[in-house]
């Protein structure tokens, strides 16, 4: 009895709902013969992950979807042991290289070339190369994505590798030439409003349009959130009539409790209480991107039209900087003091010139 | 001082040359007074003109030869222009103005000259020196040394008092003023900026010259912020002319010494003892009119201080006679005679009787008597703790800080309880072996029973009672392989009392010692108890140098009294006297390198000094703070950086001051920000570790420069805490891990990522696997483990997804509270009982002896797997053999094995 969004994920090219263009392109691809690399990019929750799995089937069959975990213990140059865990069928293998943070070019270098230098045996295996997929590769290090690109084209024979990634930004110029380029968008409304009827009609109820509007209103795009919301709107109150009010996740109230703080008032000791509520986001796992996102989107939605574009602006310069320091609670701390100063400036209708130096 | 004359001569004339004063001058007491009430402002900027106007004129003639007089500028260009000047450079937030050259007139002291003294009203700022009040002119004036400076205040006074007599001065002086205020009125940046400035300006006053010791026998406090000298420099003015500082208003202050922000608790304390109270210049006039050396005394002081010399004296002669005694028996007993000239002054000096020791007198006399009944102990077998309980010992562990006379204690403490003292210190080998056969330790030695009189190699006599000092043990280290443990086998049956001496006695190294030896710490003696042997020392070389000097160098070299004699033998060489000045010096020279602690840095870094204008540190200085400890003070100061009231924000109100609070937050935290990404450069792949003087000034001086202020101390509602950043990190490195070990599990289930996982599957799950145990308790663990199992999730993932909660669903007030143990109890019973699909075997688990037996307490188990345990070492197959049940061994059938614990 899993969730209903592992339930009824789409197992092949042919059951995805939408981006019909991009599945009918990834079929041919895989019955070419002449696979390329990939990099499939887009938010979370558009469906990169199911379109890859779908394609491995599409590929090799259904037994890529016998999967195995391993766990797998490579050396640092520092005689560090570091622990990472890949998830493998016998057609293809799964990593998350980020897991080994620093060290990830270490893995990337030690487990392509592992792969890369052993063909495959199974003679009754529809394709002669395997696939590597690698997670998350928008945070690979520099250095591991320079290790990336020699092995891509040296090993060309033996394995493809499908990157998988939210943005192409922080990817290095060398490897997306080497990828083709697969953007997976967030589906719209329309798509989203017939993914969950359909999910609905599996799950076996009806799901009034209005409710699915709502809850495709609340998830922005991310059809993984939404089927989640609904899922949990359903067990809330099953005959999904009356008001419905869509429960936010914990963080998300609690961001927003911060950005009601920082609006409410603004002193010292209300930097140092939202500093300690910033800590305890952090310290649960949330990044500080999604922090700094969510309470901005909720501030600039409380302020007044005069401020908003200056909180964007600095919500935007922070957020930069936070990608490049270590420390992010500094950042977002920085920019809180920001708002909180431009806030009260604006209620005291001052002048502003030479301030923002 | 000729410096400042310099720049004089350069402005046009003299009446135009005050006129930029002037408007300066305005705009700072505009700061005083709110700006809404223009009234007052003016008739304040009028009287304050009245008086500064002449004054600074009247300075001038003297000057005015030597200036040739070119043609006036316009007064009101020059007016229009310095406001404008003043906006600019205080908008944001102007550098300190480099300190003002009077520091060089404090340092040259005595020295005077008189040109200098001669320009020395002329270089005061105006509106300081319309404060001084009319008595000071009286006592002045009529003395023999009246310096340039009497006549010009008089002149000043008399010429604010009557009408002056240039009308046409006048009509310059007032006019201008009052045009730079209608011109400045509209000026509300001007205004805003001066407001910025914060307290009236630092310009420098000199230091009257005064009479040597004249504030001899005066107690003096000093508190808030003076307008021209830092804290230490108006204490080092104290006393240089023979004052004490302390640090306390108390009823035995004579004085004291009132700034701005004065401390409340200070105030009150002068209220409640009803104590005189100072500003800045009737502290300099006090300096200049009191007489010096003991005159303005008091008869009660003046006997204490006759009764004092008297007593050095004695001192000194009695050091004499010993001197003389002991060269004459030397002479009579052998033919080697050591000129005591030609000795250091630290063995020449070095107390010969216990009387002669500075301080410790306690830890001394415990020791001679520990000393003296120790060979009743030795017969006691060491059960009989004595008065002081230190009997039970067999040794002493003195430690303290250098140069405080540990080793010439211990050593006159054996000789004068009648023991041969050994001493083995960092210079010999002190190896395990040389340790336990190189001494006399069970006392078999028969030297003293052949040798009688004779000396052996070294100079000490060896006689039936020996005493070991084992000198400097925290210096047995490498060399000296298992010097410490040996030395402690050695304590535990040595038939010698042994003394060791050390510097810290919390040393890791000094751990084993601490259980077999007394520990006798020696503290750091009082300068008064050191001054008056000093002081004899150098009357009897017949040296000239003033109490205060010494007290100086005492506090200079921390009390260690060995490093003030060499300063002083030093000295010797080249004169015979030392003044406050060179004493200063010398000990900035043999200065010790002393750490802070980072809170001590913190509150130096953040507090209301280091940034005042009258603050003398350079940019340098101020980064050596953060050199001092780089990797923890930007935490700290981050940490601590909203707990000051800005000095910057004092003179705002209201509105106004919140507002500017958050322009100067705003301005730390970003530098901060800053900080933080010149530090990812240093710490980054790049590793740019030049950058660490840009970081010091990002992370740690600017943020401060802002928002400096009282406020950041120990205790109190806003005091200084240590980093939460550093616990925060590594808790969230744990979770993280967790949350890790969440998304592995759940990976052959679910395509997202350990974010997505965190942000949507664990709200989403939480419904289904946290919430009924809530609302349903223990009923509900089926369902609950049912989906658990879905998604490969564990039992320490459960806990896992409870603790990454946040807001409402707090780890602690969901287990804490929400849940009944009862329901919490059978969820961790159900779930062992029963078995559970693993998606995979961490590596590192297999292999590893099962820990849960260890948990276990039965006895007879651990046993067992003990035996496990050594049969484990010969061979891994061989021991599955053994083990017919192979359970405890194998980790796939680990739930069944708990499934026994638990029916158990």
């Amino acid at each position: 009895m899993s969730l209903w969004v592992d339930q009824y994920r789409p197992r092949s090219l042919e059951d995805l709902h939408y981006h019909l263009e991009l599945s009918n392109r990834l079929k041919s691809l895989a019955s070419s013969g002449d696979f390329p690399h990939m990099l499939f990019y887009g938010p979370s929750g558009a469906g990169k992950k199911t379109r890859i799995t779908c394609t491995l089937r599409q590929l090799f069959g259904a037994g890529v979807e016998k999967l195995k975990i391993d766990q797998r213990v490579f050396l640092s140059p520092s005689k560090r042991k570091i622990e990472v865990n890949i998830v493998q069928s016998n057609f293809h293998i799964e990593i998350t290289p980020s897991e080994a943070g620093n060290y990830d070019r270490v893995v990337i270098q030690e487990l392509l070339k592992e792969i890369a230098q052993t063909q495959q045996v199974d003679l009754n295996a529809k394709q002669r190369f395997k696939v590597v997929i690698i997670n998350e590769a928008d945070s690979l290090s520099r250095d591991a994505q320079a290790a990336l690109r020699r092995t891509m084209e040296k090993y060309m024979s033996n394995m493809r590798i499908i990157l998988c990634a939210n943005s192409t930004s922080r990817l290095i110029a060398p490897i997306k030439s080497r990828c083709l380029l697969m953007r997976v968008a967030a589906p719209n409304a329309e798509d989203m409003q017939a993914v969950m009827q359909h999910v609905s009609k599996r799950a076996g109820f009806d799901l009034p349009p209005d409710v699915a509007g709502k809850i495709i209103d609340d998830s922005g795009g991310n059809l993984r959130k939404a089927i989640l919301c609904l899922e949990a709107l359903k067990m809330q109150s099953p005959d999904l009539s009356g008001a419905l009010t869509i429960a936010k996740p914990d963080w998300e109230t609690y961001c927003h409790k911060v950005a009601d703080l920082i609006i409410s008032q603004q002193s010292p000791a209300r930097v140092m209480e939202v500093r300690q509520k910033f800590y305890e986001l952090l310290s649960h796992c949330i990044p500080p991107t999604i922090i700094l996102k969510t309470v901005a989107d909720r501030v600039v939605e409380r302020v007044d039209e005069a401020i908003k574009a200056d909180v964007m602006h600095w919500a935007a310069v922070y957020e930069v900087r936070m990608r490049t320091g270590s420390k992010k609670i500094y950042h977002l701390e920085a920019w809180v003091v920001k708002v909180m100063s431009l806030y009260k400036h604006f209620l005291f209708d001052m002048d502003l010139t030479g301030f923002d130096d | 001082m000729v410096d400042d004359s310099d720049e004089e001569p350069s402005t046009k004339k003299p009446t135009t040359s005050a006129k930029p004063r002037k408007s300066a001058l305005l705009s700072s007491s505009d700061e005083e007074a709110p700006p809404k009430k223009p009234t007052t402002t003016a008739k304040k900027s009028n009287t304050t003109n009245s008086s500064a106007e002449p004054k600074a004129r009247a300075s001038l003639p003297a000057k005015m030869d030597i200036v040739s007089d070119s043609e006036e500028a316009p007064p009101a260009v020059k007016k229009r222009k310095k406001p404008s000047i003043v906006v600019s450079s205080s908008d944001e937030d102007e550098d300190k103005p480099s300190p003002p050259p009077k520091k060089k007139a404090a340092i040259s002291g005595s020295s005077s000259k008189p040109k200098a003294r001669a320009s020395l009203p002329a270089k005061k700022n105006a509106d300081e020196d319309f404060v001084i009040s009319s008595d000071e002119d009286g006592p002045s004036a009529p003395k023999a040394k009246a310096k340039a400076k009497a006549p010009v205040k008089r002149a000043a006074k008399k010429e604010k008092d009557e009408a002056e007599p240039e009308g046409k001065g006048k009509g310059k002086g007032k006019a201008p003023a009052e045009e730079s205020k209608t011109a400045s009125k509209p000026n509300w940046a001007a205004i805003q900026a001066a407001k910025a400035r914060g307290p009236a300006a630092p310009g420098s006053k000199t230091v009257p010259d005064g009479e040597d010791n004249c504030l001899f026998g005066l107690a003096f406090v000093f508190t808030g912020e003076l307008s021209s000298f830092s804290r230490e420099e108006a204490v080092d003015i104290a006393k240089r002319f023979g004052g004490r500082v302390v640090g306390q208003p108390s009823s035995k202050t004579d004085f004291v010494v009132l700034g701005e922000d004065a401390g409340q608790s200070k105030l009150n304390a002068i209220a409640k003892h009803g104590l005189k109270t100072l500003n800045e210049d009737e502290f300099l006039q006090l300096i200049a009119t009191r007489k010096g050396n003991g005159k303005a005394v008091d008869d009660k002081t003046k006997k204490k201080l006759e009764k004092e010399q008297a007593a050095i004296k004695a001192a000194a002669k009695e050091m004499d006679k010993k001197e003389k005694e002991a060269i004459k028996e030397a002479g009579a007993s052998s033919s080697k005679v050591v000129d005591p000239s030609t000795q250091l002054w630290t063995t020449r000096y070095a107390p010969q009787t216990l009387k002669d020791i500075c301080g410790n007198k306690s830890a001394v006399e415990k020791l001679e008597a520990w000393l003296k009944d120790w060979p009743q102990s030795y017969k006691a077998g060491f059960k009989k703790p004595g008065k002081n309980g230190m009997n039970m010992y067999r040794a002493v562990l003195i430690s303290g800080s250098p140069g405080i006379g540990k080793t010439t204690s211990a050593h006159l403490c054996a000789k004068l309880a009648g023991y041969t003292p050994i001493e083995l210190n960092a210079s010999d080998t002190r190896s395990k072996k040389l340790v336990e056969n190189g001494m006399n330790i069970n006392n078999k030695s028969l030297d003293g029973f052949f040798a009688g009189t004779s000396t052996s190699n070294s100079d000490t006599m060896i006689t039936d009672r020996t005493c070991l000092i084992m000198d400097e043990v925290d210096g047995m280290s490498a060399g000296d392989r298992g010097g410490v443990g040996a030395l402690n086998a050695l304590i535990k049956k040595s038939k010698i009392p042994i003394i060791c001496i050390a510097n810290d006695k919390g040393a890791q190294k000094l751990k084993p010692l601490m259980s077999t030896t007394y520990g006798l710490s020696f503290a750091k003696p009082q300068a008064s108890t050191i001054r008056s042997r000093m002081m004899s020392i150098v009357y009897r070389e017949k040296m000239k140098i003033p109490a205060n000097v010494i007290d100086q160098l005492i506090a200079g070299a921390q009390s260690d009294i060995r490093q003030v004699l060499n300063m002083l033998s030093t000295v010797k060489l080249s004169s015979n006297s030392l003044s406050f000045d060179e004493g200063k010096e010398l000990t900035k020279m043999n200065e010790k390198y002393t750490i802070m602690s980072p809170f001590d840095l913190t509150s130096k870094i953040l507090g209301p000094y280091l940034f005042s204008h009258t603050a003398r540190e350079t940019l340098g200085d101020k980064m050596e703070l953060y050199f001092q400890d780089h990797s923890f003070m930007p935490l700290f100061i981050q940490e601590n950086y909203l707990k000051t009231q800005p000095a910057k924000a004092r003179n705002e109100e209201g509105p106004d001051k919140e507002m500017k609070m958050l322009r100067l937050m705003d301005k730390a935290a970003s530098s901060i920000s800053d900080g933080d990404l010149v530090d990812g450069m240093i710490h980054g792949p790049e590793q740019h570790w030049s950058l660490m003087p840009l970081h010091a000034v990002c992370s740690t001086i600017r943020p401060a420069s802002f928002i400096y202020g009282t406020g950041a101390h120990y205790g109190g509602p806003n005091a200084m805490s240590f980093p939460k950043w550093l616990g925060q990190n590594s808790s969230q490195n744990k979770l993280n891990r967790q949350l890790n070990e969440v998304q592995v599990r759940m990976r052959l289930k679910v395509s997202g990522d350990k974010n997505e996982i965190r942000q949507s599957y664990i709200p989403a799950l939480y419904p289904y696997i946290v919430l009924p145990l809530v609302e349903q308790g223990a009923s509900a663990v089926d369902d609950i483990i049912d989906r658990m199992d879905d998604y490969f999730l564990s039992k320490e993932d459960w806990d896992t997804i409870v603790e990454l909660g946040v807001g409402d669903i707090d780890y602690e007030t969901v287990l804490k509270k929400k849940i009944s143990p009862q329901a919490k109890a059978a969820l961790t019973r159900k779930y062992n009982a029963s078995e559970h699909p693993i998606p995979f075997h961490k590596a590192v688990d297999l292999g590893k002896a099962p820990k849960k037996l260890v948990a276990d307490q039965v006895p007879d188990h651990e046993d067992a797997f003990e035996l496990d345990e050594i049969v484990e070492d010969v061979s891994d197959d061989e021991k599955n053999t053994k083990d017919p049940e192979g359970i405890n061994n194998d980790k796939l059938i680990k739930a069944s094995k708990k499934k026994a614990a638990a029916k158990k």
